[in-house]
């Protein structure tokens, strides 16, 4: 093989191994900018089914904007349905943080309440900001990978991710002193 | 002075271009508000890159019709073994046979890497001497 060769990014050969592989992340991505784990379950399967429909019209290229655009898509056309129905952050889901008997218990309650004041003023941040903050520091897309999942240039993606990280650093500051 | 506040971080995430990275480091040694402002924004940073990956809610992906997968058993755990020894008794001849390292010179080592650390954009955080949280309050 000519190793000058460009080689393309192939898609995972089914949509089960998309699940196993990349369910967590999408899950996160989900729960991490609308704060309430049982609407974040729901789009991982919303994502999978669309995974699953796609796969058979999946051009090689890059995988993971194709399916960061899928589940950005389902996201904000879940969030268009569910308007009127109220979320709130609920962070104690996460389940290993809740045996208090633990060794390291209260360095656990401790990140668990540092989580929380994340997640809440993650929850504060104006949509394109937090989703931009969310891709880049929660999954680690690049910003030419997030510039190219939403559709704008990678000078917005720079100025969206600085200016959410200055407004959560102001928000948790605040928190701090009040 | 022109601050370069919204180039702060596309400097920590290695997303600065070259000359920016020139004209970032250049300029955070003189302006103190921007070095104060590098530190908060590198405070968010690692709040948010410091959030726990939460676990899939159990059944989730077998509700999406994803077939559970058990382990696989680990085949032939010898043939790890005998690599492990063989591994082993090639290290202890190595040992044996090498002589002991010569000091380290620190000017040779900076001459063989200085360049390519300025040049690189990912370590050009780690140069910065930055305030200590303490400090700015």
């Amino acid at each position: 093989m000519n190793d000058q060769e460009p080689t393309l990014e192939v898609a995972p050969l089914t949509w089960e191994e998309v699940a196993r592989i990349h369910g967590r992340k999408i899950y996160n991505f989900a729960y991490r900018l609308c704060g309430n784990p049982d609407d974040a379950a729901d789009l991982v399967q919303e994502v999978l089914m669309r995974v699953r429909r796609g796969l058979a019209s999946y051009q090689p290229g890059s995988f993971d904007g194709w399916l960061w655009r899928i589940t950005r898509n389902a996201f904000i056309d879940e969030v268009r349905r569910r308007q009127r129905r109220p979320t709130s952050p609920l962070p104690e889901a996460i389940d290993r943080w809740e045996s208090p008997s633990s060794p390291g218990a209260d360095e656990q309650y401790a990140a668990s309440r540092l989580g929380e004041d994340i997640q809440a003023a993650l929850l504060e941040l104006p949509f394109e900001f937090r989703e931009a903050v969310v891709m880049c520091d929660v999954i680690g897309l690049s910003y030419a990978e997030i510039a190219q999942v939403v559709s704008v240039p990678v000078g917005t993606v720079r100025s969206r991710i600085h200016r959410g990280r200055r407004i959560l650093r102001d928000t948790l500051a605040q928190e701090e002193a009040g | 002075m022109i601050h370069l506040d919204e180039l702060l971080s596309a400097f920590l995430d290695g997303e600065a271009t070259p000359p920016e990275v020139v004209r970032i480091e250049s300029h955070l040694t003189d302006c103190h508000r921007c070095r104060i402002r590098l530190t908060e924004i590198n405070a968010a940073r690692t709040a948010l890159r410091s959030l726990p990956l939460i676990e899939l809610p159990p059944r989730l992906l077998a509700d999406a019709g994803v077939p559970v997968v058990s382990p696989k058993r680990r085949p032939m755990v010898w043939v790890g073994a005998a690599a492990a020894a063989i591994a082993a008794s090639v290290i202890t001849v190595a040992t044996v046979n090498t002589p002991p390292p010569e000091p380290l010179n620190l000017a040779d080592v900076s001459r063989q890497f200085g360049a390519r650390t300025a040049l690189d954009v990912g370590a050009a955080p780690l140069k910065m001497v930055l305030p200590s949280a303490e400090a700015i309050e």
